[in-house]
């Protein structure tokens, strides 16, 4: 019953949030399915920092969680009231539309795949409660387990001692687990499992329900049957790493930032949407390291194209605005990176990866031989990383490309942002392998695929936002028509 | 010679054999996808394997000990592999085990053959709760 409770809590807390960001008081039908899996994550990002806030000031952890609740619905209130009512009308009717005969084979091999992957993740998050593969119940779960059990002395857990479980990786996953295990008043093996498992319905979702409300029903079909025929991703789903999590919150920050930019003129001064894009990041580098970097990426690409000279601007015309827009993300990210700057520098030890002393790091940067390493690495991972079976889903992906072509027109600032800043990321994620104090094929063959896997759902957005889809292809993204 | 561009149908046509193919491809993984799934005979068997290396096999010791503190561990020295380690952590959490065996009291974990006595040192047995876990004190740790 708590447990419920729990979890209404955290899907509702989400909800208003992402209501919130929204930019009109009743929300489009259309956007609804987006907002409902988005607000999942939010939920879990929130239920997260409430659980160690709580750990920090001794707050009664129900109680934290009505009030903040409370003050979301109140804020929740007094921003629809602020706001212009605007009409909701779908760009297009989707009148045009695909031929039958692929209108039923889309909507079949989305069915056969949902099914079997809803059938593996069950039965795999059945077959191991506590996880599978050792990062589960030697990081993640481990942790969770400090931050339950330890009570007041939860920082006991996070330790010099126990560099191998990694302290200094962000306590989203930990944390929200937690807050679970503390309504229930016992470490169940299920909570972890069934989060594993709804982040990863919950970015199938997310990128389904994107694609149908910026591009329509066919690419988004096409795009969800290619992520849930992606066997690694399954199977990272249910081993209760925070890869998935991740690759969550990642998307998430690409759909709102495209929707931010491909917004219409008149509502885009509402930073609603970016604010939500600035808290997706901020979770993303509260969930894994990486993520940080990915904040970091976004923000540096949106910088670099304010500071563009006036003829070459990405976004508007306007640089106060923009220049707002930017500080909106930021500000949106901040609580994110003041928690984890706080956690980095009070509670935990330094990272390993960083352990090299700078002498034998330069000598590192300096060596081709780990240039070549890696990047033979990235070109077979490029191939493998998804298990997938006879043909890798990249190579469908790029032959896709090929026979359908790209949509006319110019790509919006946002799908740009999104572009670059995940290049930057695994720009970022070699020079973390040039240097790594570990040895470096030991290093790539147990951590590359799982990378690769947080990019997957947001290049496959990216993609068919991007690839001609045929007739059906059209948005449904709100014209809103001010009263 | 002048090419005409392709009409809208026939890019229309490209894009949908384009799809189906892309679906075909799609669907070879997820036969895979559920070709991987556990099989149904084995979740019982699976889904205790951890617990029973970690909750279940440490819970007698885990009622022995002191609410929090560091203990020492101890274990087989020709282990390769951490993992017995890592679940007696995981399993005895409060607690904080250190791969050790400077600690007042320490932790044995010999879960494939009894200990040699090289490997017990300064060690001394204050209790057997069998299934290879045991509790030594070590008085020489400071």
């Amino acid at each position: 019953m708590m447990l419920a409770f729990a979890a209404l809590l955290c899907l509702a807390s989400g909800f208003v949030l992402v209501s919130m960001g929204w930019f009109r008081r009743s929300p489009p039908r259309a956007a609804l399915p987006l907002m409902l899996w988005l607000s999942i994550g939010y939920g879990l990002g929130i239920f997260s920092v409430v659980f160690l806030l709580s750990r920090i000031f001794v707050a009664n952890l129900i109680v934290a969680d009505v009030a903040l609740f409370a003050v979301l619905l109140v804020a929740w209130w007094a921003i629809s009231r602020s706001r212009p009512r605007l009409d909701a009308k779908t760009a297009s009717s989707n009148s045009a539309q695909s031929p039958k005969w692929l209108r039923q084979s889309r909507s079949a091999a989305f069915a056969i795949a949902l099914c079997s992957a809803l059938y593996s993740l069950v039965m795999r998050a059945l077959a191991d409660p506590h996880g599978d593969g050792w990062d589960a119940f030697t990081t993640w779960n481990l942790h969770a387990r400090f931050l339950f059990r330890g009570g007041l002395n939860w920082r006991d857990g996070f330790t010099p001692l126990h560099i191998w479980t990694h302290p200094d990786y962000p306590l989203l996953l930990p944390a929200a687990i937690a807050h679970f295990w503390s309504y229930l008043g016992r470490d169940e093996a299920a909570v972890p499992a069934i989060i594993g498992l709804i982040f990863t319905v919950a970015t199938v979702g997310v990128l389904f329900s994107a694609l149908s409300l910026l591009r329509g029903r066919t690419p988004a079909m096409l795009a969800a049957t290619a992520l849930l025929a992606t066997p690694f991703f399954i199977e990272l789903g249910t081993s209760q790493y925070a890869d998935v999590p991740l690759a969550f919150y990642f998307l998430a920050t690409v759909v709102l930032l495209c929707l931010y930019d491909g917004r219409p003129v008149d509502a885009k001064h509402s930073p609603g949407l970016l604010v939500l894009a600035g808290l997706a990041a901020g979770f993303a580098a509260w969930t894994k390291n990486e993520g940080v970097l990915f904040l970091c990426a976004i923000v540096l690409v949106r910088l670099l194209f304010l500071v563009k000279p006036a003829g070459k601007r990405e976004m508007s015309q306007d640089p106060r605005k923009d220049w707002m827009a930017l500080a909106w993300l930021i500000a949106a990210a901040a609580p994110a990176l003041l928690l984890i700057a706080w956690y980095k520098h009070s509670v935990v030890p330094p990272g390993d990866l960083f352990a090299n002393p700078a002498g034998t790091t330069l000598h590192k940067l300096l060596d081709p031989a780990r240039y070549w390493a890696i990047l033979q690495w990235y070109v077979k991972e490029f191939f493998r990383f998804g298990h997938w079976l006879l043909i890798p889903g990249t190579v469908l992906l790029v032959a896709f490309y090929f026979v359908a072509g790209r949509e006319e027109g110019p790509r919006q600032p946002g799908f740009r942002t999104s572009v670059l800043a995940l290049t930057l990321t695994l720009a970022g994620y070699f020079a973390v392998y040039l240097i790594t104090p570990y040895e470096i094929h030991w290093h790539l063959r147990f951590s590359l695929a799982r990378l690769f896997v947080q990019f997957w759902p947001s290049t496959i957005f990216l993609f068919f936002s991007a690839v001609r889809c045929g007739a059906e292809a059209q948005s449904n993204f709100p014209q809103p028509t001010a009263k | 010679m002048h090419e005409s561009p392709p009409s809208s149908d026939h890019i229309s046509q490209r894009v949908s054999i384009g799809a189906l193919v892309f679906l075909l491809g799609c669907l070879l993984s997820s036969a895979r996808v559920l070709m991987e799934a556990p099989a149904p005979s084995r979740l019982k068997e699976s889904a205790a394997e951890i617990a029973k290396r970690s909750d279940l096999r440490f819970a007698a010791l885990k009622a022995a000990l002191p609410a929090r503190g560091i203990l020492g561990y101890v274990e087989d020295p020709s282990t390769t592999l951490p993992t017995d380690y890592y679940l007696t952590q995981y399993a005895l959490i409060p607690l904080v085990i250190d791969h050790s065996p400077n600690h007042p009291l320490v932790i044995g974990n010999f879960p494939a053959s009894p200990p040699s006595s090289a490997s017990l040192d300064h060690l001394q047995l204050i209790k057997d709760f069998g299934n290879g876990v045991m509790l030594f004190a070590n008085k020489d740790a400071k």
